[in-house]
C-alpha cells in the first residue's frame, strides 16, 4: 500500500488513519470548528456504528506530499473565512511538524453551522 | 524618539467615569480608545510569535479586526448602548482576521448580547457582559486550549465579578480587569509549553490586554499614543542595539538595570530621558527594567542619577561611541557591504543562505540577488528565508540553503510563498556555488532550476572544524577538541593537527582525478596559519590550482571546494 513513507536506515510508513488522527485533533483544538461532519452515507453508517476519531478527515499521499480533506461544522456567528483559513493553518502545522512530510493542500468543507448562542 | 508629547496633564479635558451609566456614545469612545492602543503596541504584539505559519501577524490581525468594528460605528450618533455594542460585534465579525481575530469578535458577541435592549450599561452589566463574552468565546471550540485569549479572557471575568464586590466605581474595576488581564498573560508560558519554549507570552492575550487596557487609559486621560509600545523583552532590545547606526552627538551610549521602587511611569520617564539624549529604549522582563539611551559627553552620568531615584540599580554600562564609529563596523553595516546583485521584474532571482560574511561576498559577486545569514548553529527560520526573499521585485526565486540542516526550513518557505520558488538541494557552500555558477536570470525558470540541481554534485565537499564533543562515526574515533575532517558531511578523520586533517581529506577525496582545490577559511584561524597551509598544500599538489578566500565563516577553520 502507498502509505507515506521515509527512508532512515529501512522504511518507515506511517498510516493514513494516524495522519487523520493527528489533523482531526489538531482541527478540534482550531477556534471555531466545533465538530466533523460525514463526507458521505458510507461515513454516516460507519460513524452511527463506531466512533470513529477519523471520521470527516480524508488524507491522500502522491509519493511526494500529504492532502488533506476536512468537513467540518463550524460555530454559527463566526466568520466562516478566518476560521477555515486558520484551521487549514493550523492542521498543516501541525501534520508537517510532527510527521516531517510536507502536507501540499488542506481543503475545508464546512458542511454545516451549529447555532449554539443565538441572536 | 525625542518628538514632544502631549503629557497627559495638558490635555484639558476630564472624562466623568465613575458616574454609573455608560451609554451607546461612550462605549464608542471605549471602542476607539481600544483600538488607537492597540495599534501603538501593535508590533509589540507581532513579535510574540510561535508558529512560524498560523498566527503569522496577531498583532496585525487583531488591529484589522478592531478597526472593522469601530469603522462600523464610527458615523453612528447611537445612544442606546445595546445597539451600539451590536453595531460593533457586527462590525468584528466581518472584518474577523485570523484566529484571534475570530475569538475577539466572538467577545465582543457575547459582551453585546448582555446589552440586547439595555439603554445604559452600569457596574453590574458590564459584569454580566464580561461573564457572556467568556461564554461566548469559549462556545466556539471544542476543546480550548488554556495559555491563550481564552484563558485571558476567563481570568477577566473571573477578576470582574471578584472586584464587584469590593467597589462599584467603574474606574477601580477597570483597573483590577486590567491588573488581571496582565497577570494572566504573564501566567500564559505556565500554561502552554510552547510559548515556554519560545520565551514568549501568548500575543493574543496580549492584544486583548491592550484593547482593555486602552480603555483603562482613556478613563485615566493617559495618552493613547506614546510609544510606552516601546518597551520590549529585554532579549529583543540587545538585538536592536546592536543593529543600530550612531549618528553625530550621540556620544556616549548609556544601559541601565534597574529595578524601579514603584510602578514605572513610562510617559513621565520617557519625558524625563529624551530631556537627556535620544535612541531612548526601554525594555522589561520579569519587573527589571533596562534603560537604553545615547547622550552627549556631558550628560553621560545624568541618566544613571535619574534612574537611582527610581529604584534599585542592579547593572550600568558606559559605552565610548566615538571609538566605535571610527573603528569597527557594526553587523549591520558590515552586511551592508556586500554588494548585492540587482534584481529587475520578470527575471529569476537566487537567494543564498551563507555562513559568513566573506561567502556572502562571494555568493553576490557570482550573482546572488539577496544573502540569508545561516549555517551549522545557527539555521535561519523559515520566517527569515522567506524575509530574504518576499520583497524582491520577481515572483521566480531560487533558493539555495548551502547546508543540508536548511533545505527544510527552505522548503517550508517556498511551500508558505505565493511566489514561484524552487530550492536547489545545496548540501554546502560549495555545491551552492557550483549551482550559482550555472544561474542564468533570463532563462527559463525549469531549465534554469534542473541546470542547477545537476550541477550541485559536481564539486567534492571537505569541512575541517572542531569536534564538538566525543563520538565514534563510520569507525573513526573524534575526541571532543579534535580537528576533524568530514567529506561530502561524512565524518573521515580525527586528529590533534590542523595541517594532517586537511592532508588526509584531500588524499581520500582522491584530489588527484580534480584539477581545483578552494579553500575558504573561517573567523577562528589566524591569516598566517592559512597561508603556511596553502604552501604545503601547493608544495604537494604542484599540478592542481590551488584558490583561498576569506569565507568568514564562525567553527569551520576551513571549508573546501575540489572539482
Amino acid at each position: 500500500m502507498n502509505e507515506p513513507t521515509y527512508h532512515y536506515h529501512g522504511d518507515i510508513y506511517v498510516s493514513y488513519r494516524a495522519i487523520s488522527t493527528i489533523a482531526y485533533q489538531s482541527a478540534l483544538e482550531s477556534y471555531g470548528v466545533v465538530g466533523f461532519a460525514p463526507k458521505n452515507l458510507a461515513d454516516g453508517l460507519v460513524q452511527a456504528i463506531v466512533n470513529d476519531p477519523t471520521s470527516g478527515v480524508d488524507v491522500h499521499y502522491d509519493k511526494k506530499s500529504i492532502t488533506i480533506d476536512l468537513y467540518v461544522i463550524v460555530e454559527y456567528g463566526t466568520r466562516i473565512k478566518s476560521v477555515a483559513t486558520s484551521v487549514a493553518g493550523n492542521v498543516k502545522y501541525k501534520v508537517e511538524s510532527t510527521i516531517g512530510l510536507p502536507v501540499s493542500a488542506v481543503n475545508v468543507h464546512v458542511r454545516g453551522l451549529r447555532i449554539s448562542n443565538p441572536d | 524618539m525625542t518628538d514632544n508629547r502631549v503629557s497627559p496633564a495638558q490635555e484639558s479635558e476630564v472624562r466623568v467615569v465613575d458616574k454609573l451609566e455608560v451609554g451607546g456614545q461612550e462605549l464608542k469612545k471605549y471602542v476607539q480608545a481600544s483600538l488607537n492602543w492597540l495599534k501603538t503596541n501593535q508590533q509589540i504584539v507581532n513579535s510574540l510569535n510561535v508558529f512560524p505559519v498560523p498566527d503569522g501577524d496577531t498583532g496585525t490581525n487583531m488591529v484589522l479586526t478592531m478597526q472593522a468594528a469601530y469603522n462600523e460605528i464610527a458615523n453612528s450618533t447611537e445612544e442606546n448602548i445595546g445597539k451600539m455594542a451590536h453595531a460593533v460585534a457586527q462590525g468584528a465579525l466581518m472584518g474577523a482576521r485570523g484566529n484571534s481575530g475570530v475569538i475577539l469578535s466572538q467577545l465582543w458577541r457575547g459582551f453585546a448580547r448582555a446589552l440586547d435592549n439595555l439603554e445604559k450599561m452600569n457596574v453590574d452589566i458590564l459584569i454580566r457582559a464580561l461573564h457572556e463574552a467568556r461564554n461566548t468565546a469559549y462556545k466556539g471550540v471544542v476543546r480550548p486550549v488554556e495559555g491563550t485569549i481564552l484563558t485571558v479572557a476567563k481570568d477577566v471575568d473571573i477578576a470582574a465579578e471578584k472586584a464587584r464586590v469590593e467597589t462599584a466605581n467603574l474606574k477601580s474595576i477597570l483597573e483590577k480587569i486590567v491588573a488581571a488581564a496582565d497577570d494572566s498573560v504573564k501566567r500564559t508560558p505556565e500554561l502552554l509549553p510552547v510559548l515556554k519554549q519560545a520565551g514568549v507570552v501568548d500575543s493574543g492575550g496580549k492584544g486583548l490586554f491592550y484593547i482593555l487596557e486602552g480603555i483603562l487609559r482613556y478613563t485615566q486621560n493617559q495618552s493613547l499614543d506614546t510609544p510606552i509600545g516601546a518597551v520590549q523583552t529585554i532579549a529583543a532590545l540587545d538585538m536592536a542595539q546592536a543593529m543600530e547606526e550612531i549618528e553625530p552627538g550621540q556620544d556616549y551610549e548609556v544601559v541601565v538595570d534597574f529595578q524601579p521602587a514603584s510602578p514605572l511611569d513610562l510617559d513621565s520617564f520617557y519625558r524625563d530621558l529624551s530631556e537627556m539624549g535620544t535612541s531612548i529604549q526601554v525594555g522589561e522582563g520579569d519587573g527589571m527594567y533596562r534603560m537604553h539611551i545615547h547622550v552627549p559627553t556631558d550628560n553621560r552620568y545624568k541618566p544613571i542619577d535619574y534612574t537611582m531615584k527610581l529604584g534599585t540599580i542592579s547593572k550600568i554600562a558606559i559605552e565610548n561611541l566615538m571609538l566605535q564609529t571610527g573603528g569597527v563596523k557594526s553587523m549591520a553595516q558590515k552586511m551592508a557591504q556586500v554588494k548585492l546583485t540587482p534584481i529587475e521584474p520578470g527575471q529569476i532571482a537566487v537567494v543564498a543562505v551563507s555562513p559568513g560574511n566573506g561567502i556572502s561576498q562571494i555568493f553576490a559577486s557570482l550573482g546572488a540577488n539577496a544573502i540569508v545569514s545561516g549555517g551549522q548553529t545557527m539555521n535561519p527560520s523559515t520566517e527569515e528565508i522567506l524575509h530574504g526573499f518576499e520583497d524582491l521585485p520577481t515572483d521566480q526565486i531560487i533558493i539555495l540553503p548551502n547546508n543540508k540542516n536548511i533545505i527544510l526550513a527552505a522548503q517550508t518557505a517556498s511551500a508558505v510563498s505565493v511566489k514561484k520558488v524552487a530550492v536547489i538541494p545545496s548540501r554546502s557552500v560549495p555545491q551552492g556555488l557550483s549551482a550559482i555558477l550555472r544561474f542564468d536570470p533570463e532563462g527559463d525558470f525549469d531549465a534554469v532550476v534542473n541546470e542547477m540541481t545537476s550541477a550541485v554534485n559536481d564539486v567534492v565537499t571537505g569541512e575541517i572544524t572542531t569536534a564538538t564533543r566525543t563520538v565514534e562515526l563510520n569507525g573513526v574515533q573524534a575526541h571532543q577538541g579534535e580537528i576533524i575532517a568530514l567529506l561530502n558531511g561524512t565524518l573521515i578523520t580525527s586528529t590533534t593537527n590542523l595541517d594532517e586533517a586537511c592532508f588526509n581529506l584531500l588524499s581520500q577525496a582522491k584530489v588527484e582525478d580534480y584539477e581545483r582545490i578552494t579553500f575558504f577559511y573561517g573567523d577562528n584561524i589566524e591569516k598566517s596559519e592559512v597561508d603556511r597551509i596553502i604552501e604545503a598544500v601547493t608544495e604537494k599538489y604542484p599540478e592542481h590550482e590551488v584558490e583561498v578566500h576569506e569565507g568568514g565563516q564562525s567553527h569551520y577553520h576551513f571549508i573546501i571546494a575540489i572539482e
